[in-house]
């Protein structure tokens, strides 16, 4: 049978990563494939290869359609061959009706005007195809996601795909809008249609699934028929490397509790998103408490709740330094000696456009103020100090943050944070995109804080990184503690499975707690 | 001392151009008569400029201050000359309703979320709105028995020939021991110096277009007060901008908000002071242009709001925020003076001075937008 879809040595590139090192993969009619794999193991770029987003010629390797090599020249054109993508975020128009939306970019017209009575009927026609319960005339916006999701795939299967790619389709779906997903992709696979499944969500693959192929580290490790496979073999396989000696950790006795997080409760403060439920830790001071999870898990909502930059606390209470830190925002935190560098620099770490120094400085600007006016000489001589302290490479610390590279752009963040002169540093993913050299600064950086007596909190997607840098590890997923583990005292596999234990049971609270 | 931009260039060769062609038309254009009278117009619009500059910097806009001035200045003259209040009481119960209404204004873009460009058109209208009432549609002038008083005199009184000297002296002094002590600064931290010659330069250029200032405005009654006035707000406004951790934070606020606030930066308290702080600038232009005018009538501050943001653009501020210079700021506060001062000497028809405004808006927002997609 030949494959609908398939790669043949796939290699992806980026300036200072080779993000996909070979993968082989094929897709048989009919037939739903899940691609499981680590958050960063190469599926996205897969994904945006595949579907035209990386067009022909960005890549070595060859793409094959009907076993045919295709060269996409993008979106559009891997659209004409029959591969939809939908994507983890909906592409949706929430004030336009369903018909309208499934007819987006190729509406029906009669002498130049939109044809209306066409266009509701094909999208009636479509929905009554994949017996699908939708008015056409329905606005979207006002259809819960489960639903929304519905319409995406039928636009996408109103194109005539052949191939349906669905990343992460039910991240944010109930558990009765999940199941109705699964019976129409069961229903697809009857009619023909392939699709590549990604899921962190195991069960669902295990419910809906025909293969399985594992990516690790931009390759493809293995693929697995489900009917003969199980769970655990699958995780093994998604963690599958050793530890190396990469992190220095030097971890001493840890002293007072500076944080204490109590039954946190929270919820987006407007529109979608994770909801926190129940969490408690506490970190000591010389400690770095480490905080893994998959994708979505809650991991940075619950460090920027208690840190006054994300959702609403609707429950629990957070004690910093014994003092009670239940309203907080990000000025009085700092001021109170919590400081976070956020995951997202650009977008929530600096100001691009200004320089080294101005933004070094930025969180501490109070404790240069002499008289109201800053005293540019103390300014200086600080920023110069945490500039040679953290090796920023820069002609000097004039020059504009925006020309920076990722390290550097990192480091000036963590300068930033530190200079504040906090008791608790949360660190988001500090060494995401950065090189290893630059990460290993980061590494020792978090020894001398440690040593210094501040705590801090690690939150990683990196389980290596997690479990070389951490004293201690809890594991998120859906928003609820999956598990608190102790360096040394826990495997990758029994990680993983905590996260995904939380993600796979959304109604109990239970917490695997191997302490 | 950053090196001339060819922004910089051609605005110069845009303010040598326009100085050229009004000059020919009208010779009379570079009479000291007249450039005392560009002196006072420049002042009115670099003061409102300068507050606006304090709103655009965090992104902000202001499209009320025009309609404010109006009112203010009204409100300053009816107190005047209706209820024959003494002036610097008058003026100082309007200058107290523009900072309080002005915060307001600023509270509910914070507060309440209502895009800035909303609450000011609203603003505009409704101050407009207001200033009419006040003056009763009546044209009310600022002075009272044919007496002089300080909101009459704002435009009237010029300096003596000797302390317009004595504040070149000052200024160059001034100029001269801070740069000295910046330069040692920098030294001292191993940063870079510009030479001795180009130092010398950025020290000499400003005084000498000073020493010019004063030559010329000598020559007819002096340095009008409305130049001092401005003087004092654009040291004040420059201190503000550079040298406070309001500025910074104004300056961080415009280049990504998001980020600030995560800094820690009390990014509302921020806003609601610039817009506190613009309200001080509307009320000082309003009783400048109040009382260069004479009186109060309906037109008062018209279209002044524009004029301002456009000095702003001019100059180099960034409608996104984050970017622009005070000096920036009072370069493009000139070219608009050179311009609409120009264009009524020639008594174009007001038809004409509002298609030149609009055409000279929309070319400095699209040079903005054009540069910064360039870099």
């Amino acid at each position: 049978m030949t494959p609908v879809l398939a790669t043949d040595q796939l290699v992806k590139r980026f300036p200072g990563v080779v993000a996909l090192k070979g993968v082989s993969f094929d897709l048989r009619p009919g037939e739903i494939h899940a691609l499981c794999g680590e958050n960063g193991a190469g599926k996205s770029t897969l994904i945006k290869t595949l579907s035209g987003i990386h067009p022909h010629g960005s890549y070595e390797g060859r793409i094959l359609v009907e076993g045919q090599e295709v060269a996409f020249t993008g979106i559009a054109d891997a659209e004409t061959k029959g591969i939809g993508v939908i994507y983890q975020e909906l592409a949706l128009v929430p004030e336009m009706t369903v018909a309208e939306n499934i007819a987006l970019g190729r509406e029906p017209t009669r002498g130049g005007l939109v044809d209306w009575l066409t266009m509701n009927d094909q999208a009636r026609r479509l929905l009554a195809k994949f017996n699908i319960a939708l008015d056409p005339e329905t606005r979207v916006g006002t259809l819960g996601v489960g639903h929304q999701q519905l319409v995406e795939i039928v636009r996408a299967l109103g194109k005539d795909s052949r191939v349906l790619i669905l990343d992460e389709p039910t991240a944010a779906l109930a558990s009765h809008e999940v199941e109705l997903l699964l019976e129409i992709l069961k229903d697809l696979r009857k009619r023909g249609i392939a699709c590549i499944y990604i899921s962190h969500k195991l069960e669902e693959v295990f419910a809906v699934c025909d293969r399985i192929t594992v990516i690790r580290d931009g390759a493809t490790i293995t693929t697995l028929e489900t009917a003969t496979t199980n769970r655990d073999e699958v995780i093994r396989h998604m963690v599958g490397r050793e530890i190396k000696d990469l992190f220095p950790r030097k971890a001493g006795t840890p002293g007072d509790v500076l944080l204490a997080v109590q039954g946190l409760c929270a919820e987006p403060a407007a529109g979608d998103g994770i909801t926190l439920k129940n969490i408690n830790f506490e970190v000591r001071a010389g400690e770095v408490l480490g905080i893994g999870g998959l994708m979505g898990a809650g991991r940075s909502e619950t460090l920027m709740n208690i840190f006054g930059a994300w959702g609403r606390r609707t429950g629990g209470s957070v004690r910093l330094k014994g003092q009670p830190h239940d309203t907080p925002d990000p000025g009085s935190s700092i001021r109170r000696g919590l400081v976070m560098v956020t995951e997202d620099r650009k977008k929530l770490g600096l100001v691009l456009d200004e320089s080294i120094s101005f933004n070094m400085s930025l969180s501490s600007l109070d404790r240069f103020t002499k008289g109201g006016l800053l005293d540019a000489s103390a300014e200086h001589v600080t920023n110069a100090n945490y500039f040679k302290r953290l090796r920023v490479k820069a002609p000097d610390m004039e020059a504009r943050v925006g020309g920076l590279s990722g390290g550097n752009q990192q480091k000036v963040v963590i300068g930033k944070a530190l200079m504040t002169d906090p008791a608790v540093v949360f660190l988001d993913e500090p060494t995401r995109g950065i090189d290893v050299g630059a990460k290993l600064e980061v590494y020792e950086l978090i020894n001398e804080l440690t040593a210094a007596g501040n705590a801090v909190v690690l939150v990683s997607s990196e389980l290596p990184e997690l479990m070389g840098m951490s004293d201690r590890i809890v594991m998120l997923g859906e928003g609820r503690v999956g598990g608190t583990f102790i360096r040394g005292q826990c495997t990758p596999d029994q990680l993983l499975a905590a996260a995904i234990a939380a993600h796979d049971a959304p109604s109990s609270s239970s917490s695997a707690t191997a302490r | 001392m950053q090196r001339l931009s060819f922004r910089d260039f051609s605005l110069v060769l845009a303010l040598v151009a326009i100085v050229a062609v009004f000059t020919w038309q009208s010779p009379v254009y570079l009479d000291p008569r007249n450039l005392s009278n560009l002196a006072v117009e420049f002042s009115i619009i670099a003061v409102l400029a300068l507050g606006v500059f304090l709103i655009l910097l965090p992104g902000q806009t202001d499209l009320s201050t025009g309609s404010g001035v109006g009112l203010f200045g009204g409100v300053a003259a009816v107190l005047l000359t209706n209820q024959l209040w003494p002036a610097p009481v008058a003026m100082g119960a309007a200058f107290v309703g523009a900072v309080t209404l002005w915060a307001l204004m600023g509270l509910l873009i914070v507060k309440q979320r209502i895009p800035a460009f909303i609450i000011t058109l609203a603003g505009m209208l409704v101050f407009r709105g207001l200033h009419w009432l006040v003056i009763q549609n009546n044209t009310i002038p600022v002075r009272t028995g044919g007496q002089d008083n300080l909101l009459s005199s704002l435009t009237t009184w010029y300096l003596p020939g000797w302390a317009g000297w004595v504040i070149v002296g000052v200024v160059a002094v001034t100029l001269g021991i801070s740069a000295l002590k910046a330069r040692a600064r920098r030294r001292q931290h191993d940063l870079s110096v510009d030479d001795a010659d180009t130092a010398f330069a950025g020290w000499l250029i400003p005084v000498q277009l000073l020493i010019l200032l004063v030559v010329v405005m000598n020559q007819f009654n002096g340095v009008p007060l409305p130049m001092l006035i401005l003087g004092i707000t654009a040291v004040v406004v420059y201190i503000l901008s550079r040298h406070t951790p309001f500025g910074r934070h104004l300056y961080a606020i415009g280049g990504n908000a998001e980020a600030s606030r995560v800094s820690g930066i009390p990014v509302e308290r921020t806003i609601v002071t610039a817009f506190a702080l613009c309200g001080v600038t509307v009320a000082l232009t309003g009783f400048l242009q109040t009382s260069y005018a004479g009186s109060s009538s309906a037109t008062i501050g018209q279209y002044l709001e524009l004029d301002a943001i456009a000095a702003c653009v001019i100059g180099g501020v960034s409608l996104a925020g984050g970017k622009g210079t005070v000096a920036g700021v009072l370069f493009g506060a000139l070219i608009m003076t050179a311009l609409l001062n120009g264009m009524t000497l020639l008594a174009m028809s007001p038809e004409f001075k509002l298609i030149a405004r609009g055409l000279v808006l929309a070319l400095a927002v699209w040079m903005d937008v054009y540069l910064s997609r360039r870099r």
